[in-house]
C-alpha cells in the first residue's frame, strides 16, 4: 500500500525559476492595483502583502507534531499546523479588531500580543500535561542541545521515539509564531477595513456608521480567508510537521515568503477591486 | 468606573464559560476519538487489532468546532433577528448545531469503518447508538458555552464583530486549545495505557491500542471518565485562561496609555507564562531524571 | 504512522464529474434568477441545489488530490478551497446577472495561481495539484454563492448587503440584517469547508467506494441546506424558506438512508452488541 506517485526526494529544494516567476506575478498584481487605485488601494495592498508574509513566515515557528505527537512519539503540539496557527491568529485578530479605533500601530501590536499570549498559554499547558499528566519530560529529536538554554536533549528522549513535549526553543518558537500570525492577520483586517470605510459610503449611498457592519464583516471574512490560504500554503511548505525554529525544515522559509506574498497580493487585489471598480 | 466593574463582571463570567467549554470540548472529542489520536484508531485494524472504539473522523477539532460554534452562533443570530428572545435563540441555535454534529459523527464512523472491510473490522451498531448521544451531549455544553460567551462579548462588551464571526473565531480557538492540550493525554495515556508510564510510545507499538480494559472490551464511553480526570479540566483551564486574560487586559488597561497599557500587560503575561513553562521543564528534568546516561562526548 | 491511501480505479471518471458539476451548478444558480424575474423569493432553494452539486464535484476533486499523499491532512484542502473561493465569490457579486460565470473565471484564476505556487514555488510537484486547486477554488466560490442565494434570494452585491428589519410593524432598511452585515457568510463558509472535505475524509481507507462517497457528499449538502434554510427565515419570506427547508429535509432523509444502506453493503460485518471477533494470527 503506498501513495500513487512517489514524490521526488528534493522536498526541501528551492526552485529559482519558480521563485522568479512568483516575484514577477507579485509585481504584476501590484501594478494592476496601482493603475486601478493608486493611493489608498496600493497602500492597503502593500499592507496586506506584508501581513500575509508575516503570517506565512510566522507559522514556520509554530511547533507542530501531528499524529505522532499525540502518542508522545514526536515533539510539538498534536494539532494540524494550519488550524493551530488559525486559532492563534484569530485570537489575536479578536483583540486587534477591538483596538482598531486606537490607530494602526497599537491595533497591530495588540493583535500580535493576543496571538502570542494564546500560544504562550497553550504551549505552557501542553508541557503541563506532558510533565504532570504523563510523566514525560520535554526532549527534541533534531538537536543535541537546546539552542537557547543549552540543555542536553538526547538522554531525555524515550526509547523508540523522536522526542516529545515542547523543549524551550519550541515554546519560544510557538510564542513568536503566535505574535507574527496575530499581527499579520490584524494588519490584513485593518487594511481592508480602511479601504472599505473610505469607499463603501459613496458606493452604497449611506453614512459611514450605517455601513460599518458590512465593512467589518466583509473585512473580517476576507482576513480569515487570506489567513487560511497563507496557513495552508505554509503547511504544504513544511509538509505537515515541524519542531520549531531549530528544525532543519525551517530553512525552507524563503519559498513560503514568495508564495505568501503572491497569494496575499492576489486575494487582496480581489478585496480592493470590489470597492474601486 | 461602573463600566469597568460591569466589564470585569462579564469578563469573569466569560472566563468561567470558557473553562466549562474547554473541558466539555476535550471530553467530547475523546469520547468520539477525534483529531490526531484518531489516526491510531484507524491504524489498529490494519495491524490486526480490531476494536470497539468510535472512529469519529470529522476533520480535526479546530475546524469542526469552528463549524459547530459558527453554526450555533449563526442560527442564534437568525433567531434573534426574528425577534426571538436572546437566551431562547442561543439554546435553539445550539440544539440545531448539535444535531448537525451528531449526524456528522455517525457518517464518519460508518464511512471509516466500512472502508476497513479488508481487515475485517465490523461496524458495531450498538456503539453507534450509545456513543452518538453522549458526544452530542458534551458537544452541546461546549457549543452553548462558546456561543454564549460570544454573545456576551458582542452585546455586553461591545466587540465590533457580529455574532457568527465571533462564533467562528472562538470555535477555532477552542478546538485548537482543547486539541493541543487534550490530544496527547488521550493518545498516549489512554489509548496506550498498556505501555510503560513516563515514556513516549515506541514506534514499534503503533496500532496496538488498548482494546480489552477495566470491564471487558473497551469502548469510547470508558474514555469519558478518564478525560474528566485531568485532560478535560486542563483543556478547560487553558481555554479559560486564554479568554479571561485576553478580555481582562483589554477591559482594565485599554484606556491607560492610549492602548499601550494593554500591550505592555500582555507582554508581561507572556513573560510570566514563559517563566512558568521553564520552571515546569526544569522540574521535570530534575525530578524525573534522564532515561539513559548523558552523552559523554562534547556536543555541537 | 498515518493512513495509507490508495487510488482505486473504476467509478465515474473525474472529468465527467467535473463537467457535470460546473454545468449543473451554473444552471441551478441561474434558475434562482427566476426570483428576480417573478419578483418573489420562492426559487431560492435552487441555491441549495447548486451547493449540493458543487459539493459532490468537490469531494471527488479532493479524493483525486489527496490520493497522492500531500503530507498534510484532508481538511486543509477544504480550507484553502474556501479561503480562495470566498474572495472570488465576493468580487463576482459585483457583476450583476453575470455573477456565477464571473465567479467561475475569477476562482479559476485564483486557484490556478495558488496551484502554481504550491507545485513550483513550494516544490510539492504533485501531478494533479494545479488542476485540483483550480477546481477546488471554483467549488468554494459556487458553494458560497449557492448559500448566498439560498439565504437571501439573489447573488448580486446588493442582495447580500441590503436588508430590512421590522420594528413595531415598521420595516426599516438595515445593513446589519444581511448575509454579509450579519456575517452569516462566516457560518456558510464553515458549513461548506467541512462539507467538502468530509465525504473523502470519512470514507478514507482501502475499502473506499465512489458511490458511497458521492452519496455522503449529497447527504452533507442536504444537511447543510437544512440549517441554511433555517437561517434564511431571518432574511427571506417565511414561505420561500419553508420550501427550501422541506426540500432539504426530504433530500437529507433519502440520502442519509441510502448512505447507511451503502455502508451496510460495504462493511466487513454489521454487528449489534457483539464482542470483538477473533482474528487468526493475533
Amino acid at each position: 500500500m503506498s501513495a500513487v506517485a512517489a514524490k521526488p526526494a528534493a522536498g526541501g529544494a528551492m526552485n529559482p525559476t519558480a521563485m522568479a516567476v512568483g516575484v514577477v506575478l507579485l509585481l504584476v498584481i501590484l501594478g494592476i492595483c496601482w493603475r486601478v487605485s493608486p493611493g489608498l488601494g496600493l497602500m492597503a495592498l502593500i499592507g496586506m502583502v506584508v501581513g500575509g508574509v508575516l503570517i506565512g513566515f510566522g507559522v514556520h515557528f509554530v511547533p507542530v507534531g501531528g499524529a505522532p505527537a499525540a502518542m508522545g512519539q514526536a515533539p510539538g503540539i498534536a494539532t494540524g499546523v494550519a488550524m493551530l496557527a488559525a486559532g492563534a491568529g484569530l485570537a489575536g485578530l479578536f483583540g486587534g479588531a477591538w483596538a482598531a479605533d486606537q490607530g494602526l500601530v497599537v491595533a497591530v501590536l495588540t493583535g500580535a500580543v493576543g496571538g502570542g499570549l494564546m500560544m504562550a498559554i497553550t504551549c505552557m499547558m501542553v508541557n503541563f500535561i506532558y510533565v504532570f499528566g504523563m510523566g514525560i519530560p520535554a526532549a527534541s529529536g533534531k538537536v543535541l542541545n537546546d539552542p537557547i538554554t543549552g540543555d542536553s536533549q538526547k538522554e531525555f528522549k524515550s526509547q523508540g521515539t523522536e522526542g516529545h513535549g515542547l523543549p524551550f526553543v519550541s515554546f519560544v518558537g510557538g510564542v513568536i509564531g503566535g505574535i507574527l500570525a496575530g499581527g499579520g492577520g490584524t494588519l490584513i483586517y485593518l487594511m481592508i477595513l480602511d479601504v472599505y470605510k473610505a469607499t463603501l459610503p459613496t458606493m452604497m449611498k449611506a453614512t459611514e456608521a450605517q455601513i460599518m457592519p458590512i465593512a467589518i464583516s466583509a473585512a473580517g471574512i476576507f482576513a480569515i480567508g487570506i489567513f487560511l490560504v497563507n496557513a495552508v500554503l505554509t503547511a504544504y511548505n513544511i509538509t505537515g510537521t515541524i519542531e520549531g525554529p531549530h528544525d532543519p525544515k525551517f530553512k525552507r522559509w524563503p519559498r513560503a515568503i514568495v508564495a505568501s506574498a503572491v497569494a496575499s497580493a492576489l486575494c487582496g487585489l480581489a478585496a480592493i477591486l470590489i470597492v474601486v471598480m | 468606573m461602573e463600566s469597568i466593574v460591569f466589564g470585569i463582571g462579564i469578563t469573569a463570567l466569560t472566563g468561567a464559560l470558557a473553562t466549562v467549554a474547554g473541558a466539555a470540548e476535550d471530553t467530547e472529542s475523546n469520547i468520539g476519538s477525534q483529531g490526531d489520536p484518531n489516526s491510531q484508531v484507524q491504524l489498529a485494524p490494519q495491524m490486526g487489532f480490531l476494536h470497539r472504539i468510535f472512529n469519529k473522523a470529522v476533520a480535526g477539532e479546530p475546524p469542526a468546532y469552528g463549524l459547530w460554534c459558527a453554526l450555533g452562533a449563526g442560527l442564534a443570530w437568525a433567531f434573534m433577528a426574528m425577534q426571538i428572545n436572546a437566551v431562547l435563540a442561543i439554546v435553539l441555535g445550539c440544539i440545531l448545531a448539535v444535531f448537525v454534529q451528531g449526524v456528522y459523527a455517525t457518517t464518519a464512523y460508518l464511512g471509516r469503518t466500512a472502508s476497513l472491510k479488508k481487515f475485517g473490522q465490523p461496524v458495531y451498531v450498538d456503539i453507534l447508538k450509545s456513543m452518538t448521544t453522549v458526544t452530542m451531549a458534551h458537544a452541546f455544553v461546549a457549543i452553548f458555552c462558546t456561543v454564549t460567551l460570544c454573545y456576551l462579548m458582542n452585546a455586553a462588551l461591545g466587540h465590533p464583530f457580529p455574532l457568527p464571526l465571533l462564533g467562528l473565531l472562538w470555535g477555532i480557538a477552542l478546538g485548537a486549545a482543547g486539541s493541543a492540550v487534550g490530544n496527547p493525554y488521550y493518545g498516549k495515556e489512554r489509548q496506550y495505557q498498556n505501555q510503560k508510564f513516563g515514556a513516549g510510545v515506541p514506534i514499534s507499538a503503533s496500532g496496538n491500542i488498548v482494546r480489552y480494559a477495566e470491564a471487558g472490551e473497551r469502548n469510547s464511553l470508558d474514555n469519558g471518565f478518564f478525560t474528566a480526570k485531568l485532560g478535560g479540566p486542563a483543556s478547560g483551564v487553558c481555554f479559560g485562561l486564554i479568554v479571561f486574560l485576553e478580555l481582562w487586559r483589554t477591559i482594565l488597561f485599554e484606556k491607560i496609555g492610549a492602548g499601550w497599557g494593554a500591550i505592555i500587560v500582555g507582554v508581561l503575561m507572556i513573560l510570566v507564562f514563559t517563566i512558568i513553562d521553564r520552571y515546569i521543564e526544569v522540574w521535570a528534568r530534575k525530578t524525573y531524571g534522564p532515561y539513559a546516561e548523558p552523552v559523554k562526548e562534547a556536543s555541537s | 504512522m498515518t493512513v495509507k491511501i490508495e487510488v482505486i480505479a473504476g467509478g465515474i471518471p473525474h472529468t465527467k464529474i467535473m463537467v457535470a458539476g460546473i454545468i449543473a451548478s451554473l444552471v441551478c444558480l441561474y434558475l434562482s434568477y427566476l426570483n428576480v424575474v417573478t419578483n418573489t423569493e420562492m426559487f431560492s432553494f435552487f441555491g441549495g441545489l447548486a451547493v449540493i452539486v458543487a459539493l459532490i464535484w468537490g469531494s471527488n476533486t479532493i479524493k483525486v488530490l489527496c490520493s497522492y499523499g500531500i503530507g498534510t491532512g484532508v481538511p486543509s484542502a477544504g480550507m484553502i478551497a474556501f479561503g480562495s473561493g470566498v474572495i472570488a465569490m465576493l468580487l463576482a457579486t459585483k457583476f450583476g446577472v453575470a455573477a456565477p460565470i464571473v465567479a467561475l473565471v475569477l476562482a479559476a484564476v485564483v486557484g490556478l495561481i495558488l496551484g502554481y505556487l504550491s507545485n513550483e514555488v513550494l516544490n510539492m510537484k504533485i501531478p494533479t495539484m494545479v488542476q485540483s486547486l483550480t477546481e477546488l477554488a471554483v467549488v468554494g466560490a459556487f458553494t458560497l454563492m449557492g448559500f448566498a442565494v439560498l439565504m437571501t434570494g439573489g447573488f448580486t452585491f446588493a442582495a447580500l448587503t441590503t436588508g430590512s428589519v421590522t420594528i413595531l410593524g415598521l420595516s426599516l432598511p438595515s445593513f446589519q440584517s444581511t448575509f454579509i452585515g450579519g456575517s452569516l457568510i462566516a457560518a456558510a463558509f464553515m458549513l461548506g469547508a467541512l462539507a467538502v472535505q468530509h465525504p473523502f475524509n470519512a470514507c478514507l481507507g482501502p475499502g473506499w467506494t465512489q458511490d458511497r462517497m458521492l452519496m455522503l457528499a449529497a447527504e452533507c449538502g442536504f444537511l447543510s441546506m437544512i440549517v441554511a434554510a433555517i437561517m434564511s427565515f431571518a432574511l427571506v419570506t417565511a414561505g420561500s424558506a419553508l420550501i427550501s427547508l422541506v426540500i432539504a429535509l426530504v433530500g437529507w432523509a433519502y440520502t442519509y438512508m441510502q448512505y447507511i444502506e451503502f455502508s451496510k453493503r460495504d462493511a466487513a460485518s454489521w454487528l449489534d452488541a457483539k464482542p470483538i471477533p477473533d482474528v487468526e494470527g493475533q
